[in-house]
């Protein structure tokens, strides 16, 4: 079985966020880059998989952007993926969805992945559209937002996250593209003689000129910091008051009490 | 490797130009990924569980240990043989600041991974590193190490825990008392130091299950409160002959040996310990509010805010230089070799200097940083609920450990001395020379050459002072000030080093927060030199010769500090911004 498991880095959400020149992204010098979150549940379940078939499967970890995406294919490689594959490119935010799945496609194309693991979403950009444009381009099965994966026989059985805490059980037949949700594993940590030995691993370079045959479909118009919100409500008067004032918020304003 | 490889103490002879210094920024993947693994680490398992570690809750304080064991944060020092990684220093340290601001914590996991295993990888026998070192690093053993006593502290050769061999030869017989040992509470195996028919200095690895060892009650501590320290009590423990830890006669070199990176690591430790008091106090500043503003904005926290990142550049970059020295000097060693560690600790014995120097500079640096931040507090940060009292209260002993500041301050000179006395004469025509007014030229050019220029003034004058100062050297107080110029001196050099070297890179808003840093520590420390050499002067002259003198330190030192304000500002406004040190 050939696995590939797509990875994003993305700023540190801790870190305050300003547009940049251009107006259409956020200025990234000096942020602190990570792999995204979502992705590290996809790295830990091609993982967790490569292990339950007795480590027969080769898992593919690839990351599109500048030379320090190379961090987050090197944490995946110390979590125990197999090679990585780096799509160099110097500004991938320019591009949108579309591009960036076809991008995947392309190189997906001459593997012959039988499943291909991504995150539900970027927690910088957060479109949750990459995944699922892989595997409509590739024609392969796709399931979302997944809380739980079992594998037997070419066959996935996904736990899907649904509206309004709902879940789902879907199964599909390899070949299969998935996305990881918060709540599908605990990704472990890399150790570090896992660390030390994955520098010897494989990083292939390529660049995204090679790979990238679409235009884009969507343009960001404007990146702006959103309009500054009054203060909070900070409530008075005797307890009983209290409650009585916050049980009117919570069934006026709210949808928790309807 | 670098052509120019500096010998120890050798930066204060040579002109900054040219130096090469490893700086932060230079982390490799792997080393990011380690630090990575250990703040995340630290960051779940940790420091959310602070409150349980303080109170003295060791079951829980050995699961987390077992833990680190499992990542593989004990191997950065274990050999490659015995399953060890054998990182360079420079990660070891990274490692170290990211477990630091759980100061008690990081007790149990330096004095494990240091003072606990490091005697027997540099000593032990194949049998010994054999039957103890795999159960150290993997965890199941914790260690530690005995060396202080009731009456013994400053001066441990003075140790009157004494070793006396069986009658049939296959024991030594320890008997004595230790003090303030950490880990004691929950540790399995101890590195005791005593004296062979109490002449012959020696270290022993002692099992806790030896009959006649036995533990003290827990000392009631100003500070780590979550960290064990106890007495052992030997009572006739009958150590076999084969845990007999080095050479008999031989364990001042055990003792002294772990302690030059030992300093390096107290060092590494108060420099986490102060980003982490750090960023209590910034963003505490954003939030609370007086007089309809948040208090971050007024001059009189800025100006602290200011001066604690400062401080912290500071320290990193000390900490950075002297792990970066280290390794530089230890990738030149050939790996074979039965003398291998004792090739390795003369290489380490090199930069003691520069060891002892990060100790008392960057632990002095964080008594200041907790001290602010609990003034930024106003009298929340008197209550426990804050995070910076506790802060404040756990910095309090890194002046003390691993040799007093006071020891370590006069240990810079008379090793700096040492040094010339055996390498002919290089410092004493250094001194002359300046003495005879030869003005330290800088091959410095570039963004930063107002600095080291006044750098090069720095050591023309400290060769000057220690000149006229050398025939009262006997006194200790004139020794503790040459110390302080010297330590003032690998700060500011260190700092101008790094910001220089990183400058072309950095994005324009922290190119402007380097300038201002700079600004802040030219202005600080060579205020601090002028005030360490007009001691020295007072302490050593007098007459004509101490005014003379006074005045061309007075000169030599003037710092103009253009835009020290504005630098100040800058500083704490980025602080505020994210939050934390992020320079």
């Amino acid at each position: 079985m050939k696995i590939l498991v797509c990875v994003k880095q993305v700023p540190d959400m801790e870190s305050r966020f300003k547009p940049d020149g251009s107006g259409t992204w956020f200025e990234e010098a000096d942020l602190a880059f990570r792999m995204n979150e979502y992705d590290e549940y996809a790295v830990e379940q091609a993982v967790q998989l490569k292990e339950q078939l007795g480590n027969e499967p080769e898992v593919t970890v690839l990351s599109i952007g500048p030379d320090r995406v190379n961090e987050a294919i090197k944490k995946a490689l110390a979590m125990g993926c197999d090679r990585g594959a780096h799509i160099q490119d110097p500004a991938p935010q320019g591009k949108d969805p579309w591009q960036i799945a076809s991008i995947i496609t392309q190189f997906a194309q001459g593997e012959g992945f039988d499943l291909i693991f991504t995150g539900m979403q970027s927690q910088d950009r957060g479109s949750a559209q990459v995944g699922v444009l892989v595997a409509e381009l590739l024609g392969f099965a796709c399931a979302t937002t997944l809380v739980g994966f079992a594998y037997a026989d070419g066959v996935i059985t996904a736990k899907r996250e649904l509206e309004g805490g709902i879940k789902g059980i879907a199964k599909l037949r390899l070949p299969a593209v998935v996305t990881c949700q918060l709540g599908l594993n605990i990704p472990r940590y890399p150790t570090l003689p896992n660390i030390m030995k994955a520098k010897k691993k494989e990083i292939l370079a390529i660049p995204v000129a090679d790979l990238l045959k679409e235009e884009a479909v969507a343009s960001t118009a404007r990146f702006y910091p959103p309009a500054r919100k009054g203060g909070g409500i900070v409530l008075e008067g005797d307890v009983g008051n209290l409650v009585e004032q916050l049980y009117g918020i919570l069934k006026e304003k709210t949808t928790v009490l309807r | 490797m670098n052509g120019n490889l500096l010998n120890g103490g050798e930066f204060l002879l040579a002109d900054t130009a040219g130096m090469e210094i490893f700086s932060p920024e230079e982390f490799t993947a792997e080393q990011k990924q380690i630090a990575e693994t250990t703040e995340e680490f630290m960051k779940k398992e940790v420091f959310p569980n602070i409150d349980r570690i303080e109170d003295k809750d060791f079951g829980f304080v050995v699961e987390k240990m077992r833990q680190c064991a499992d990542l593989g944060l004990f191997l950065a020092e274990v050999p490659e043989e015995y399953g060890g990684l054998e990182l360079e220093k420079t990660t070891n340290m990274l490692m170290i600041e990211k477990v630091a601001p759980a100061a008690s914590f990081n007790m149990a996991f330096s004095g494990h991974t240091g003072i606990g295993i490091l005697p027997m990888v540099y000593y032990g026998t194949p049998d010994q590193k054999e039957r103890y070192l795999g159960k150290l690093s993997s965890g199941e053993w914790i260690g530690a190490y005995a060396l202080t006593e009731p009456d013994c502290g400053s001066d441990p050769l003075s140790s009157r825990t004494t070793a006396v061999l069986s009658d049939d030869g296959r024991h030594y017989i320890l008997n004595g008392t230790k003090q303030f040992i950490t880990n004691s509470a929950f540790a399995d195996l101890f590195t005791v130091f005593a004296k062979i028919d109490g002449k012959h200095f020696s270290a022993f690895l002692v099992e806790k299950g030896y009959e006649g060892f036995s533990v003290g009650a827990e000392e009631k501590k100003m500070g780590l409160k979550g960290s064990s320290t106890t007495q052992l009590v030997l009572d006739n423990v009958r150590v076999p002959v084969e845990n007999l830890l080095g050479e008999a006669g031989k364990g001042h070199k055990i003792a002294f040996n772990v302690l030059n990176v030992g300093r390096l690591k107290v060092a590494t430790s108060t420099l986490g310990m102060a980003k982490g008091a750090f960023a209590e106090a910034a963003s505490y500043a954003t939030e609370r509010k007086q007089f309809g503003k948040p208090i971050g904005t007024f001059g009189a926290i800025q100006e602290k805010l200011a001066d604690m990142v400062a401080a912290i550049y500071a320290s990193e970059t000390v900490v950075y230089r002297v792990a970066g020295l280290l390794d530089s000097r230890l990738a030149t060693l050939e790996r074979d070799g039965d003398d291998y560690y004792e090739r390795y600790q003369r290489a380490i014995e090199e930069y003691a200097a520069e060891c002892a120097i990060a100790k008392v500079f960057c632990s002095e640096q964080l008594d200041m940083v907790v001290d602010e931040a609990v003034q930024i507090h106003g009298g929340y940060g008197y209550i426990s609920e804050y995070a910076v009292e506790r802060y404040y209260r756990d910095s309090r002993i890194q002046r003390i450990f691993e040799g007093t500041n006071e020891i370590n301050r006069i240990l810079i000179p008379t090793m700096l001395l040492r040094k010339a006395d055996n390498n002919g004469s290089t410092l004493w025509e250094l001194v002359r020379k300046a003495q005879a007014g030869v003005a330290t030229e800088t091959a410095c050019t570039g963004e930063f050459a107002m600095a080291a220029a006044s750098i090069a003034r720095l050591k023309q004058l400290f060769l000057t002072v220690l000149g006229a100062a050398a025939p009262a050297k006997e006194h200790q107080e004139v020794m503790l000030a040459v110390a302080d110029m010297i330590i003032a001196i690998f700060a500011l050099e260190s700092a101008v080093l790094r910001a220089d070297k990183t400058i072309a890179a950095a994005s324009m808003s922290k190119q402007d927060l380097l300038r201002a840093v700079v600004t802040v520590l030219v202005f600080e420390l060579s205020n601090r030199f002028q005030s360490a050499a007009t001691r020295c002067c007072a302490y050593a002259l007098k007459g004509e010769e101490l005014i003379e003198l006074l005045k061309r330190v007075a000169t030599l030192t003037a710092c103009p500090a253009e835009g020290l304000l504005v630098a100040k500002h800058k500083l704490a406004d980025a602080a505020k911004d994210v939050g934390r040190y992020s320079l």
